[in-house]
Formats: structure tokens, C-alpha cells, sequence
């Protein structure tokens, strides 16, 4: 059986890509985000995953507004890494699974999460801005990638609370696989920003780690708010957090934060943090690492 | 008849909802910006862009937006800040840049007010 042994909450800054792309891994302003990424991707060669699960969205890039699904899911074994104005950024396609995407589609769909579906279209930086923070890519990935998207661009967008059970219905839905996959879930986006009108530039650190331990401790009180109180705590396009819901609901109710990264260098508060499942009868592992730049 | 989401009431000052009848409204705004990822209308824009927003269909309002390179008054009249900055890679402007003219500010006065002034 498909299971899923950890999460990842991590932002999708496009800067981080370009950062990345034009090698600033140690330039002292990039550093503390770099840093911050190296005990996540250890944690991924140790626990060696076959799948990265991930909800994120597409900054209508690959799917645009004349046609724009509220969550969709991306099946193919191959998916080019998307033009965003600036052209093509040398990394490999991502790879899927198509049996595996097929059976989340159809496992999500039979639990009335009514799924659109792409293929054969490039993703943008809502995946591929982290992903090569996580995994290494040369020659390839070592691992498949399940896409789903989540509109958190055009209103009406999914509410906080419907985000949260898709991630619970992902979760019956992994381990209803019955091939032995080990799954991390990744919710990307976030934290605080606000990067349009006059309010841009807004942050709230003080709200982004109340966050954080409402993620992990606590996450039924975030589903009861409403976009605006996500605007409004965090900035307008903060309300991608509810991705960060599903991901929280595709996991156990116990869970060890293992590692976690805050840095607030110009727009957006760039975090990662890294969950792993209590299982019942543990007592509470010490946090291991946190870094808070 | 105007209906209120919501999800979407009491949204702060100086933030734009894009919703379905912003987005209507605006389609083929917005569709001008989104193109910008093909190489194909980069060049077209390049080599007149007169013609690429005649041809996008823009109108007198919208191109006069365009023309002026009013970043903030793009995203008032109901465009979507993730098109928006497609177009910034095309007329070489960074997402620093187009958020200090958000603000009114110069870059050097925005990034004064940035965790780290002096990121790039
Ligand atoms: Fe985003």
C-alpha cells in the first residue's frame, strides 16, 4: 500500500528560481534561504521518497481565465518547466507516475472532489521555483511528481475549510494504492505578502508563526476563516496558504515539526517547514532544527 | 444584481479582488498580459507595440495604461497581478521595481523599508 511518511510547506517565490538559476546559492543575502532548504533536501535523501504530492497553483501561466479550474489535477509522465516571460530555465521535465496520478484522479472524483484534468502542459513556479531546493535534478529527479492545482487567483476560490478535506480525501486516496509508494505531501505559497496596489509590500511575522503552530497543533481553527481574514492577516496573495491546508490534511493529527526556515528578506516571508507523523504513544520529539533568519 | 461573496467582505484598502466579473470585464487585458509567455508576441510587442495591443484588441482606455506603463492602474482596472508580471520581464522592469511604483515609492524608498534593504 501508497503511504504518505512526511509534509512540506514550503513558498514558491519565483525569485528563488532565478536566484537559483544564476547560482547566488552563497551570496550573503541568498544564503539564509539556501541554508535554510539543505536540511529539508537531507531529509529527502534519507527518507528517499518515490513521490512528491504536491498542491500548488499555476500563476495562469498553463491554464488561463477564460478556462480556469478551481483544482486540477496534472496526469503525464513528463511535464516541461513552464516560460514565464523570461524564457526556459534548463532544468528537466518533472516526472509522473501516470498510474499513480490516474488513481488519485479517480479515488478524489468516487469521493466527490469533481477534479478538472490537464496533461501534456508545462508547470510554473508554484512547483518549480522549490523543487530543485528539495530534490536534485542532475541527470533527472530521482523521483514522480503528482500535480494538483489549486485556484487561489480568481474569486471565488476554494474555502480554507474545502482545501483541508481535499487534502483528508488525498490522504484515503494514497493509501487506497496498493503498490508500495512512500508519499510526502508539499503545500506551497506563503507566507505574508501582498505584491499588488497600494498594500503591497505588507507583512505580518507576528501572524506567519501564529500560523505555523495553528498548522501544526491546531489546524481546524485556520479552516474557519474566511479569504478576507487570510487577506487581511497576512496580505492579499497570502491566501495561497490554504494550500498549505491541504497538504495539513493529507496528514496524521499528531505532528512533529522537524525542521523550519523563516526569512523575511524583501516581499515574502520565503519558509519552509518540515512535518513528520507522531505516532500514537510517542512523546513529542525535540524540535531538531529551526532556523529563524 | 450585485451580490457580495462572502468570503470576500471586508477585504483591506488598497487590495483588488480579482473575481469573475473583474476578470470578465477585463479578459482580453488580461489575455495581452498572460501571451507575454510566448516568445512569438514578446517579439511582436517589441517590434510595435501599437500594433501587438490593435491586434490583442485593447481598448482606448486600456492602452493608454499600457502606453504609460501605469502599473497600478493596470491592476485598478481589474488586472491580475500573475499576467501583469509577465509583461514586467518583457519591458525589463524586476517585481521590485513594478512594487515600489505600486507604492509611489522609488526602489531605493521601498527597499528602505524591506527586512533587507539591500537584496536584489
Ligand atoms: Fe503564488
Amino acid at each position: 500500500m501508497a503511504r504518505i511518511i512526511g509534509g512540506i510547506g514550503t513558498s514558491h517565490v519565483p525569485t528563488i528560481g532565478v536566484a537559483y538559476d544564476k547560482g547566488r546559492q552563497e551570496d550573503p543575502v541568498w544564503a539564509p534561504l539556501f541554508e535554510g532548504y539543505k536540511p529539508v533536501a537531507r531529509w529527502l535523501a534519507e527518507k528517499q521518497p518515490d513521490v512528491l504530492l504536491f498542491f500548488y497553483n499555476d500563476h495562469a501561466t498553463t491554464l488561463f481565465f477564460d478556462l480556469y479550474p478551481t483544482f486540477a489535477l496534472g496526469v503525464g509522465a513528463r511535464f516541461p518547466v513552464a516560460d514565464e516571460g523570461a524564457g526556459l530555465r534548463g532544468l528537466p521535465d518533472i516526472r509522473g507516475d501516470v498510474d499513480f496520478q490516474a488513481h488519485i484522479g479517480e479515488a478524489l472524483v468516487n469521493e466527490e472532489f469533481d477534479l478538472a484534468f490537464f496533461q501534456n502542459k508545462p508547470i510554473d513556479h508554484g512547483i518549480a521555483s522549490p523543487l530543485p531546493l528539495l530534490w536534485p535534478h542532475e541527470p533527472d529527479w530521482p523521483g514522480t511528481v503528482v500535480p494538483i492545482a489549486i485556484n487561489v487567483l480568481q474569486y471565488p476560490l476554494p474555502t480554507a475549510r474545502r482545501c483541508y478535506r481535499l487534502g483528508q480525501a488525498v490522504r484515503r486516496a494514497v493509501e487506497s494504492y496498493p503498490e508500495d509508494l512512500s508519499v510526502v505531501v508539499v503545500g506551497t505559497g506563503g507566507l505574508s505578502h501582498q505584491i499588488h496596489g497600494e498594500r503591497t509590500g505588507f507583512n505580518n511575522t507576528e501572524w506567519d508563526l501564529e500560523f505555523l503552530e495553528l498548522l501544526r497543533d491546531d489546524p481546524e481553527r485556520l479552516t474557519r476563516l474566511s479569504h478576507a481574514d487570510y487577506v487581511r492577516l497576512g496580505g492579499a496573495e497570502s491566501v495561497e496558504q490554504i494550500m498549505w491546508l491541504a497538504m495539513r490534511g493529507a496528514l496524521g493529527p499528531q505532528l512533529d515539526e522537524v525542521h523550519r526556515n523563516y526569512y523575511l528578506m524583501t516581499t515574502t516571508a520565503m519558509t519552509v517547514v518540515t512535518y513528520e507523523e507522531r505516532v500514537a504513544g510517542d512523546l513529542a520529539a525535540p524540535m531538531r532544527e529551526q532556523e529563524v533568519a | 444584481m450585485f451580490t457580495q461573496n462572502p468570503q470576500t467582505l471586508g477585504m483591506p484598502e488598497g487590495t483588488y479582488v480579482f473575481d469573475l466579473r473583474t476578470c470578465n470585464r477585463r479578459l482580453a487585458f488580461n489575455r495581452f498580459f498572460w501571451n507575454m509567455i510566448r516568445p512569438e508576441a514578446r517579439e511582436a510587442f517589441w517590434q510595435d507595440e501599437e500594433a501587438a495591443m490593435a491586434s490583442a484588441g485593447l481598448d482606448d482606455e486600456e492602452k493608454a495604461l499600457v502606453r504609460a506603463r501605469d502599473w497600478l492602474g493596470i491592476v485598478q482596472s481589474g488586472v491580475n497581478f500573475f499576467v501583469l508580471e509577465k509583461w514586467a520581464r518583457v519591458v525589463r522592469k524586476t517585481n521590485l521595481e513594478v512594487y515600489a511604483i505600486m507604492r509611489g515609492e522609488s526602489l531605493e524608498e521601498f527597499m528602505q523599508t524591506r527586512a533587507v534593504p539591500h537584496a536584489r
